[in-house]
């Protein structure tokens, strides 16, 4: 298990460097090569020395193998992120700043969104075709293809500005939001529970049914096993596998739900952040948070992998194929 | 297949007499689609055309056929089915019949803004003037063009990339697939974002870029076909017989994994229509004169708490039912060509 995970880690490293190189290379295909984005942060009017003096300051103007090298060096080394070319600080603050806030929506989102969608899909999968599994399955499939932001404007319509009154967040740089104004983060954590209840309680519902047709637990059955004990202890424990790996892989999923839901709500988060800069051409900040939450998101899946081998020994003892 | 044995007369074949399980295993089948056909005959849907039929010859009826019966069974699917195709019409054909100004702001800045529904406006009217009914019909060309290119885009490079890393193995296989791991790992939506920020907007562009965001998933599981199927008996055969890597591949591994690449792709065209519809939203669709359901989507959300609902709900509503069925008919169509549900 430990040299797998060392494996695993080792892996993880090299895709890492895939990310940053891929992310590091796309704006220089912009029309207008690299230094387009230096119009648009001193705007349309800016004198060509001034573009220049900026890339230069920036060091646009070195060969992209060199800013690569120097990046990754600065990252490692000194644990730089860069300079936010629109915010005016450090990347890494302005991501502690608010980083947080968007595991706080996200965190608080997946737990309630589990604890629903498992019950929910496992249920489902036992009662195949009753009268409850299809209303189930309806009410999902409309929540599946509703798209995040007509979703946050429906409920941001119908629970805030309508007769019910509950409050959306304020603009705050507080981390501990959650805390001091609770009643706050009731709309956008229901909207980003809604948006990833449909794919995990459809894939729990589906990997029960997998399980369920499965030759063991005929013969659990067959053995006169209890009902209880089937799905139990047969059942339910096989179809945790698939769905440990599938969390695992949600986590990008994760923030790109929580990226519309905070720019729907105003929730200044770290996707509220991407789609300013993005807006801006703020390279360096873009840069930066994808690099973290690819490296959130390939955490996630180490830490599947570990939970994976406490629920199936097997995968402790080869590793997963 | 006793039912049958009794009435005989009517069951012999151009080839002289055949039992019913002979005729369905022909060589070129999956153990998994005998499978399917085992399932069938065992619930009584025999693939052979039953007594009362008038025919004389037990015509062997191909699979597609009877997946094709399995997935007419579905009720809700065929509903599905028939929605989309109405939609489709409405959008393309719509605005063939009863014209509309869609692209002219001048002439339609005459016409009365965020106007609610009458008897010259069925839907009401827009903030610039546009009808609003005419407007879905143009706006879900883009929409639906667009999301049917992309999907193909991303069916194609996915089944493309999946075949050759599951077929090729090794080294190769592992090359791919880590590299997949790494785009996988970049949240979807700040890629998309980036590289539309980055790139012009233009019809191309975003094909290009959905389909290049798209196809992650779909080379997964079709490369978990290809790794499987060229292990086969069949494929391990073919192989003995001095088949090539391009003849396995395209006469075995191919035609093999097409139900899954057929699932996949309604869901692809789905998640590319959504996608388009997002960058809408966030005001990256395409730009004016033309226009998506996402930015009329976006335009409809500023004047939510006025109450113009006719700018939001029906446009809503058809775009919601629209991805809902595309998802269904998928969801059917996996459950046609599952062979384990059937012996359920």
């Amino acid at each position: 298990m430990i040299a797998y995970l060392i494996r695993r880690f080792v892996q993880s490293i090299a895709v890492l460097l895939i990310v940053m190189f891929v992310t590091f290379v796309l704006p220089y295909f912009e029309s207008g090569g690299i230094l387009a984005p230096a119009y648009v942060i001193l705007q349309n009017h800016a004198t060509p020395a001034a573009v220049h003096a900026f890339a230069a300051q920036n060091g646009l103007l070195k060969p992209f193998y060199v800013r690569f090298w120097d990046y990754l060096t600065q990252l490692i080394l000194h644990g730089n992120w860069g300079y936010s070319w629109k915010n005016q600080q450090t990347v890494w603050s302005l991501m502690v700043t608010y980083i947080p806030r968007t595991i706080w929506l996200a965190l608080i989102s997946l737990i309630i969104t589990v604890l629903i969608a498992l019950p929910l899909g496992a249920y489902q999968a036992t009662r195949r075709n009753s009268v409850f599994d299809y209303s189930a399955t309806s009410v999902l499939f409309i929540l599946y293809g509703v798209p995040a932001f007509l979703l946050c404007l429906l409920i941001i319509t119908w629970f805030s500005i309508g007769t019910i009154h509950l409050p959306t967040p304020p603009t705050t740089d507080s981390a501990w939001l959650i805390f001091t104004d609770p009643k706050a983060f009731i709309l956008p954590v229901a909207a980003l529970t809604l948006l990833n209840l449909a794919f995990l309680s459809r894939f729990m519902r589906s990997a029960v049914l997998d399980v369920l047709v499965q030759d063991y637990v005929r013969t659990a059955k067959a053995k006169g096993c209890s009902q209880r004990r089937v799905l139990f202890r047969h059942a339910f424990r096989n179809a945790l596998g698939p769905i440990v790996i599938i969390l695992g892989l949600f986590v990008p999923g994760l923030f790109g739900g929580a990226l519309i839901v905070e720019s729907v709500f105003n929730y200044e988060g770290i996707g509220y952040q991407t789609v300013n800069a993005a807006t801006y051409s703020d390279i360096p900040t873009v840069l930066g948070i994808t690099l973290l939450t690819t490296i959130l998101t390939l955490f996630g899946n180490l830490l599947a992998d570990v939970a994976l081998g406490v629920i199936n020994p097997r995968v402790r003892v080869e590793g997963r194929s | 297949m006793t039912p049958h044995d009794s009435s005989s007369e009517e069951f012999i074949t151009p080839g002289g007499r055949v039992s019913p399980s002979e005729l369905l295993t022909p060589d070129s089948m999956s153990s998994r689609e005998q499978t399917v056909l085992a399932a069938e005959v065992a619930k009584g849907h025999s693939p052979a055309p039953l007594a009362d039929d008038e025919s004389t010859f037990a015509v062997f009826v191909p699979l597609w056929r009877q997946r094709m019966r399995i997935f007419m069974q579905n009720k809700l699917a065929i509903a599905s089915v028939i929605y989309i195709a109405l939609i489709f019409l409405f959008c393309f054909l719509g605005p063939v019949v009863w014209h509309s100004n869609q692209t002219d702001q001048a002439t339609a800045l005459f016409n009365p803004e965020n106007a609610p529904p009458s008897a010259s406006a069925w839907l009401g009217t827009d903030a610039s003037g546009y009808n609003e009914l005419g407007r879905i019909m143009f706006g879900g060309e883009y929409s639906l063009s667009l999301g049917l290119l992309a999907g193909f885009v991303t069916i194609v490079v996915g089944t493309l990339y999946g075949m050759i890393a599951g077929f090729l193995g090794g080294l190769v296989d592992t090359v791919l697939m880590r590299l997949l791991d790494a785009f996988l790992s970049i949240p979807v939506l700040f890629l998309l974002i980036t590289l539309v920020t980055v790139f012009p907007r233009t019809v191309t562009s975003l094909i290009v870029i959905i389909g290049v965001i798209g196809w992650f998933g779909n080379a997964r599981i079709i490369r978990g076909d290809a790794l499987l199927i060229k292990e086969l008996e069949y494929s391990q055969a073919a192989r003995s017989m001095g088949g090539g890597n391009w003849h396995i591949i395209r006469r075995h591994v191919f035609p093999n994994s097409v139900s899954n690449i057929v699932t996949v792709s309604t869901f692809a065209v789905a998640d590319a229509i959504l996608f388009l519809t997002t960058l809408g939203y966030l005001g990256l669709g395409m730009p004016l004169p033309a226009t998506d359901w996402g930015t009329m989507l976006n335009n409809a959300s500023q004047y939510l708490a006025n109450g113009y609902w006719w700018q939001l709900y029906p446009l809503a509503v058809i775009f919601i039912l629209l991805i809902v069925a595309i998802t269904y008919v998928g969801e059917a169509l996996r459950d046609a060509f599952e062979v384990r549900l059937l012996e359920r």
